[in-house]
């Protein structure tokens, strides 16, 4: 079996960015085809990328927001 | 049309430059959401996160004139915040390279998976171990030179060309930090799982 898990694994951030070349592209493809354990792997590394996205987002507060705009040169002109 | 005195000439002149500058201003203020959720992860508190903030537009709307228009306003304004960041005192604290060999891209999830009671759990469930405690803590831990392309390139989906840009690093230096990187975030995340109810 050509089955490599090791390789697949050194190949998934390249392939989740889309860095690999056609080549790896194509032996990463056929080894997720038949190998279920890489490929919930792959899954989660995409379901991972989101939920840290999600959860180090913080929004900014209303404070801030107000010194900015009193940063501002002029108040904008009327319209 | 006639030719206006010198005089009207200045004037409309002047009358350009200020709506120039307010487009600036506009356009700068509708990205410090953007702005604000990258600072907050670059550095340790709120309050640290906000001074950063406001002085880079402080800063930015002082110099407004050196931004090129039709250039990318997000990745010059994140470069003034960075350069203010490194300017705070945050020199490179260590190489890259010194950091121990960080563990597989499949750790975490080998890891959480183990603490399952199913033979087979679905990914959900796996995900379901980490908290978003877990990730604010774990991005803390890592090494500012990593976590500032995390930061960058995958909560703030900033390009490689533009994180590179903007921490004035080569493209590859980018993408073999964001790598490690994220490997290591992986190996904070795994300390952090939450124990099965």
């Amino acid at each position: 079996m050509s089955c490599d898990c090791e390789d697949c694994e050194a190949m998934m951030q390249p392939y989740l960015d889309g860095m690999l070349s056609d080549e790896e592209l194509a032996e990463a493809r056929e080894h997720l085809g038949r190998c279920p354990g890489c490929e919930k792997r792959y899954s989660f590394e995409e379901s991972l990328r989101h939920f840290v996205r999600v959860a180090a987002g913080e929004a900014m507060s209303a404070d801030l927001r107000e010194r900015l705009a009193g940063l501002r040169s002029a108040p904008p002109p009327a319209p | 049309m006639s030719e206006g005195t010198s005089g009207t000439t200045e004037s409309r002149r002047i009358a350009e430059v200020a709506r120039d500058r307010v487009r600036f201003e506009d356009e700068a203020l509708a990205l410090s959401d953007q702005v604000f959720r990258v600072a907050r992860r670059m550095v340790g508190s709120r309050e640290e996160a906000e001074d950063l903030v406001q002085d880079t537009y402080a800063r930015a709307f002082r110099a407004w004139q050196q931004y090129q228009p039709g250039t990318n306003l997000r990745a010059w304004l994140l470069r003034i915040l960075t350069n203010l960041n490194i300017d705070r005192g945050r020199r490179v604290q260590r190489a890259p390279d010194s950091q121990p060999l960080e563990e597989g891209d499949y750790f975490l999830y080998n890891k959480l998976e183990s603490s399952l009671p199913d033979e087979n759990p679905d990914e959900e469930r796996v995900i379901q171990r980490l908290s978003q405690n877990a990730v604010v803590e774990s991005l803390a831990e890592i090494p500012h030179d990593f976590r500032d392309v995390i930061v960058l390139v995958d909560i703030g989906e900033f390009s490689y060309a533009e994180a590179a840009q903007i921490l004035d690093i080569p493209v590859g230096t980018v993408m073999s930090r964001l790598h490690r990187g994220r490997r290591l975030l992986k190996q904070q995340l795994a300390e952090r799982a939450v124990s099965v109810e």
